[in-house]
């Protein structure tokens, strides 16, 4: 079929609020069928409230869509699949309960005899659906909890793609994926077969890859719709920030490194195998790694939070091995945990409140929480990450996720550790929040603090780290230092590819 | 990048978790129900010792007759459970029911039937009203049910305020009684509650129900609809609850407003000692039934056993919490070291 | 700092202005309770004179005193995501031991009364042990501990709790002094340091983090299992001391003394706009609960109305105050009050 015939689908002026706060205001968007479309914007932007109502799961106040040529409002997710539109969600929407055959099938399952489900009949439709779309290595009987992300990213993509005749929305697709080519293969494959593909991403390489067109979103509302090719990195960014050029840190010379803060040696725990470095006052120490080679477990051994099973970590000469993070704040690290939402915010407490959490006894005078000392000691941790005064007395549930994120590196702050361990600090947060975080993290170690940060953005470590080790299987794979970080020998490093791997520019004392 | 970068990089990335699957018994056991069931042979074991007449017919229907209607409340309450909530109207419902008809008795195995079909109907409706509270006006369901529980005793108290009324001779006899001359009658309609069960796990409504209690939000982005599906749990709840008023009645032989009463809290020590999560997803009905015959078995056992009735609750609790504590150990054994 | 991008913070400032005001849920729920109970109170002389009348208010105030402090218990282990379900059993020990160990005279009552709480505490403490470090659901271990407490003062008392109860704990219920009643004051007394105990100090800011998230609290070094323990042991404490009340109040202990406030004790939490998941409400509220179910209860009961009735409308309370309580309903107000 001639996918120049069909119009596809376009969005006219959609506007959704919830509550008091407007998500969405007068969204216009037009996917032509067997074209893929970017959609760009910085988080908080009205991207997933676009793609909630394009799939059917929220509806819009007012606006009209058209699939088509005919009117397009779906109520349901299954609505929105029964008229050809499916969406790859970027949090994963496959129920660990499930086996993959039957995740990719519901919520109506194959029957047998009597109208009652079948798992083979299941097992077996499931395994044509995977075979169809490349994916044949997946055993359709296998639990959704045994399978590694990244299969799972493929699992919910595979499900789209099997539902998705007319239009397939892929929200942030590649979150999870080390490797992009079966996913590019796909998307280009449907595109021909006729379908419109929305493609959601912060990897602008890859829109360019995909992409013709781009629609960007900005507070809500469409800003403009350009052509990929004829606009530059720098004007994409303007459109989406709403500014000119972000004021650039350029990589900063290389500080007089200080005497060791934080001394790891031989460090393990059940997924981490014997990890010596350490951290100089003075100095950013950033950690690499693809997900799940045991970087997690890293940064949360070191603070308690997992077990070790060997080694010895010393803080400032001390010897630490608390067991829990109340110890570690004494041994003084602080952690920023990995999951904002169920490790981090205290959504129903002020966001000074959570701030000063870690830090009781200083705004209390025998148990009595003062407030004064409480609105002190946590506006200068704010001011330290350019966090507005006034957002203190509000819930930190009603804040935006980046002013989420800069009160909990404020109160890593807060709590006057002078070791900092970040967790991937930049998740989820806008462009002007990751600068905002840069600086306070510079500002941190100026003043004689030590930090170990990972990220899951490369770009990010290039810039910001002194040093960066990059973690393979459990342990240390390759170090880099100073101009020597490069986007791409690390990026072969964090596969582990043998001729990446290299020594540290100084040996270790240790060991 | 090069072809054997990503070649390498395509590789399951974390070594330890095993893509491996998992045997389907060892889920199966760590669920609990296993664990339950060897509780509840042991118990009987220690039961035949302690009393001879343990394994004649007659104690054995004794037995099912006094434990069916806490397994029936149970195997409803489960239903609720397992899409994460909490129903306490279970009580409540069951009072109404045994008032019900202990003040509007109808003759013979007809009115039987039609009695049966009114207390699915109170439990239906109720269900109704708690589904729709918690399902779609977003209630917590254990402050809603805590409400509805609270009116449903009202309404017992008003229909009869006292202990009393009538309940016919063949509720109170047939349905107590042996089939053959073996098998309990009401351990008969447990049976067919349970094989009820086995169907309606094998539906779209059976996974769904699971689902919703695990993720409710993955579950609302793979189209299963949440809402409908905690309704329908809510629902089916009250309609078990009905019958379980219904067999209370068969087996106390009376009217009590305040009879459902103690079933508030059993139905749920029944629920978590069958090993269903109580955070819900995981679990079933059979483990709740047999934990609710774990738990009067029990009683029995510490009667022969020669315990003072006044101290069965210390034993009871301990029970509660050790069976409790060894399936959560066990489980996260059979699990493994995952996360 | 040259390189600090305020422009951009300064957009994303405006967008986090949208719709945000400072409107707290639960003072308004604290308001919106306590304005209601004076307009029942005030309403029900309408209906007949002898109503609404210094005295009654007195009345509900002596009668919602035992509620208030079992609610204040109830809330803080509530408030953590948990829920105390051996408070009634609680409330019953507290009055056998004091009934028991004291008597009618005053002897040693200066350190019984302590010890009993002490004892008290001990048990919730075991609750607390149980749910933290050895996983039990909150539910299930509370359950458990009611039901072993319950059996213990069973069996202590041989089925039939004696004596009569201490001159203090008789004096503080009934007399009065400066012809203010004794007891209003030490409820109002409670009243305030209760709410100062969870809303001012250290200890209730990091039980508000720990009911907003266990694992965020935590991480963020709130040491969790020693302060939920201590929540369960509190609880358990004031469970205790409304026994104590009630032993004074009514100059002696029954068996079944505290089982009418299990129910209660919760409602009041709910109806006081708290989260029956935790991490939000405020003790105020919960009085203001506490109190406008007594009221309630007082005033229909004047009015002749039955127990049945009575305590349909109970129930139906819960469920409209839930209803009011919405989130979506505080959405609506926020939108009313920002145009």
């Amino acid at each position: 079929m001639g996918s120049a015939g069909r119009p596809g689908l376009t969005v006219e002026g959609a506007t959704k609020s919830y509550g008091a706060t407007v998500a969405l205001e007068h969204v216009s968007l037009h996917l032509a069928a067997g074209e893929v479309h970017a959609l760009l914007g910085e988080n908080g932007a009205g991207k997933s409230t676009l793609v909630k109502i394009l799939s059917g799961v929220v509806q819009p106040d007012t606006g009209a869509m058209t699939l088509d040529g005919a009117p397009y409002r779906p109520h349901t997710i299954l609505q929105a699949r029964a008229a050809g539109v499916a969406t790859a969600f970027q949090e994963l929407s496959l129920p660990a309960n499930l086996t993959v055959a039957e995740s990719l099938l519901m919520p109506r399952l194959s029957k047998g005899a009597g109208g009652l489900i079948s798992a083979r009949k299941t097992e077996r439709t499931a395994a044509a659906i995977l075979r169809r779309h490349g994916l044949a290595s997946i055993d359709p009987g296998q639990a959704i909890d045994d399978l590694p992300l990244a299969e799972r990213q493929r699992l919910e993509i595979v499900r789209a793609l099997h539902h998705a005749s007319k239009v397939l929305v892929l929200d942030e697709p590649t979150a999870a994926l080390a490797e992009v080519d079966w996913l590019f293969d796909r998307i280009r494959d449907a595109a021909q077969a006729g379908i419109a593909i929305l493609y959601i991403s912060h990897r602008l390489a890859e829109v360019r890859s995909l992409c013709k067109l781009a629609t960007v979103l900005r507070n809500g509302q469409s800003v403009a719709t350009v052509a990929v090719d004829g606009a530059s990195d720098d004007r994409i960014f303007e459109l989406m920030v709403g500014h000119g050029k972000r004021a650039g840190i350029q990589r900063r010379p290389a500080a007089p490194r200080g005497a060791a803060r934080l001394e790891v040696r031989n460090l393990a725990t059940a997924r981490l195998g014997d990890v010596s470095f350490q951290v100089a006052a003075g100095e950013i120490l950033g950690v690499a790694a693809l997900d799940g080679q045991g970087q997690r477990s890293l940064f949360y051994s070191l603070v308690g939070l997992e077990a070790r099973s060997g080694g010895t970590v010393t803080v400032a000469g001390r010897d630490s091995s608390p067991t829990r993070p109340e110890g570690a704040l004494k041994d003084g690290l602080a952690l920023l945990p990995e999951e904002r939402k169920t490790e981090g915010i205290l959504t129903s407490l002020s966001a000074a409140g959570n701030i000063v959490l870690p830090i009781m006894p200083q705004v209390s005078r025998s148990g009595f929480v003062w407030p004064s000392l409480e609105r002190q000691a946590a506006a200068e941790p704010a001011r330290a990450v350019d966090m507005s005064p006034r957002y203190l007395e509000f819930r930190i549930g009603d804040l935006s996720g980046g002013n989420q994120q800069k009160a909990l590196l404020a109160r890593t702050m807060a709590t006057g550790a002078k070791t900092l361990l970040l967790y991937d600090p930049t998740r989820g947060v806008d462009v002007g929040t990751k600068e905002t975080i840069y600086a306070a993290i510079r500002v941190f170690t100026e003043g004689g603090g030590a930090v170990l940060i990972y990220s899951s953005e490369l770009p990010e470590l290039v810039r910001i780290a002194d040093r960066c080790l990059v973690l393979y299987g459990g342990s240390i794979f390759a170090e880099f230092e100073g101009d020597d970080i490069d986007e791409r020998a690390m990026v072969a490093a964090l596969t582990g590819h043998p001729g990446a791997a290299r020594g540290p520019a100084s040996p270790e004392p240790a060991s | 990048m090069s072809a054997d970068v990503t070649a390498l990089a395509s590789r399951p990335a974390d070594p330890p978790a095993s893509a491996a699957r998992r045997p389907r018994w060892g889920r199966r056991l760590a669920n609990g129900a296993g664990i339950v069931t060897l509780l509840y042979l042991i118990l009987y074991a220690l039961y035949g010792l302690w009393d001879r007449g343990a394994f004649s017919a007659y104690a054995f229907t004794n037995l099912v007759n006094n434990a069916a209607p806490l397994a029936i409340a149970a195997a409803g309450e489960t239903l609720v459970v397992l899409s994460r909530g909490f129903d306490l109207s279970v009580a409540g419902v069951m009072s109404l029911t045994n008032v019900v008809m202990a003040t509007y008795p109808m003759e013979g195995p007809q009115g039987a039937l039609l009695s049966l079909l009114m207390c699915m109907a109170i439990g239906g409706v109720v269900g109704c009203v708690n589904g729709a509270a918690v399902a779609y006006l977003r209630l917590q369901s254990i402050a809603a049910t805590l409400g509805t529980m609270i009116i449903c005793r009202g309404l017992s108290l008003v229909i009869l305020d006292a202990p009393g009324g009538t309940v016919t001779d063949f509720v109170s006899n047939t349905l107590t009684d042996q089939l053959f001359g073996v098998i309990p009658v009401s351990g008969l309609i447990v049976a067919a509650l349970a094989g009820l069960w086995g169907l309606v796990r094998r539906t779209d409504f059976g996974v769904a129900l699971y689902t919703v209690g695990t993720d409710e939000t993955a579950a609302a982005l793979s189209g299963v609809s949440v809402a409908r599906t905690r309704f329908l749990a809510f629902v089916g709840a009250g309609l078990v609850y009905g019958v379980a008023g219904f067999m209370l009645t068969a087996q106390t032989a009376t009217g009590n407003p305040n009879g459902g009463n103690p079933f508030l809290m059993l139905t749920f020590a029944a629920v978590a000692l069958g090993g269903t999560s109580l955070s819900g997803g995981r679990g079933g009905m059979i483990g709740s039934i047999v934990g609710a015959a774990t738990l009067m078995l029990l009683q029995k056992v510490l009667f022969s056993g020669g315990v003072s009735s006044f101290y069965t609750g210390i034993f009871q609790g301990v029970v509660l919490v050790v069976a409790i504590v060894f399936s959560r150990a066990l489980s996260r054994l059979l699990d493994g070291r995952r996360r | 700092m040259t390189d600090r991008p305020s422009r951009v913070a300064a957009t994303e400032a405006q967008r986090d202005a949208r719709g945000i005001a400072p409107l707290r849920p639960e003072a308004i729920a604290a308001v919106a309770t306590f304005v209601l109970s004076v307009v029942l109170i005030l309403a029900s002389r309408f209906v007949s004179p002898a109503l609404g009348s210094w005295d009654q208010a007195a009345t509900v105030v002596v009668l919602a005193s035992f509620l208030i402090v079992v609610a204040f218990g109830q809330g803080l282990v509530i408030l953590i995501g948990g829920l105390d379900l051996s408070v009634a059993s609680l409330v019953t020990l507290g009055a056998v031991l004091a009934t028991t160990w004291i008597g009618s005279s005053n002897d040693g009552a200066i350190y019984l009364l302590p010890a009993i709480l002490i004892v008290c505490g001990l048990i919730g403490a075991a609750s607390g042990i149980g749910v933290t470090l050895l996983g039990v659901p909150p539910f299930i271990m509370t359950m458990a501990t009611g039901i072993i407490v319950g059996s213990v003062a069973l069996g202590y008392t041989s089925g039939t709790p004696r004596g009569g109860a201490p001159g203090i704990l008789i004096a503080l219920m009934k007399d009065d002094w400066a012809g203010v009643q004794i007891l209003i004051v030490f409820v109002v007394l409670f009243a305030v340091l209760a709410a100062i105990l969870q809303g001012s100090t250290s200890f209730g800011r990091k039980l508000y983090a720990i009911g907003a998230s266990a694992r965020a609290a935590h991480v963020a070094g709130v040491s969790v299992t020693r302060m939920t323990i201590l929540a369960y042991a509190m609880s358990a404490v004031s469970a205790g001391l409304a026994g104590l009340m009630l032993a004074g109040y009514s100059d002696g202990a029954t068996l079944r003394m505290g089982d009418s406030y299990l129910l209660p004790s919760i409602a009041a939490v709910v109806v006081g706009g708290s989260s029956i998941l935790g991490g939000t409400g405020s003790f105020a509220a919960t009085v203001g609960g506490a109190v406008l179910l007594t009221t309630l209860g007082t005033v229909i009961a004047a009015l002749g109305i039955g127990e049945g009735w009575r305590t349909v409308i109970e129930g139906s309370i819960i469920l409209i105050a839930l209803l009011l309580l919405r989130e979506s309903t505080f959405a609506g107000l926020k939108r009313l009050l920002g145009r």
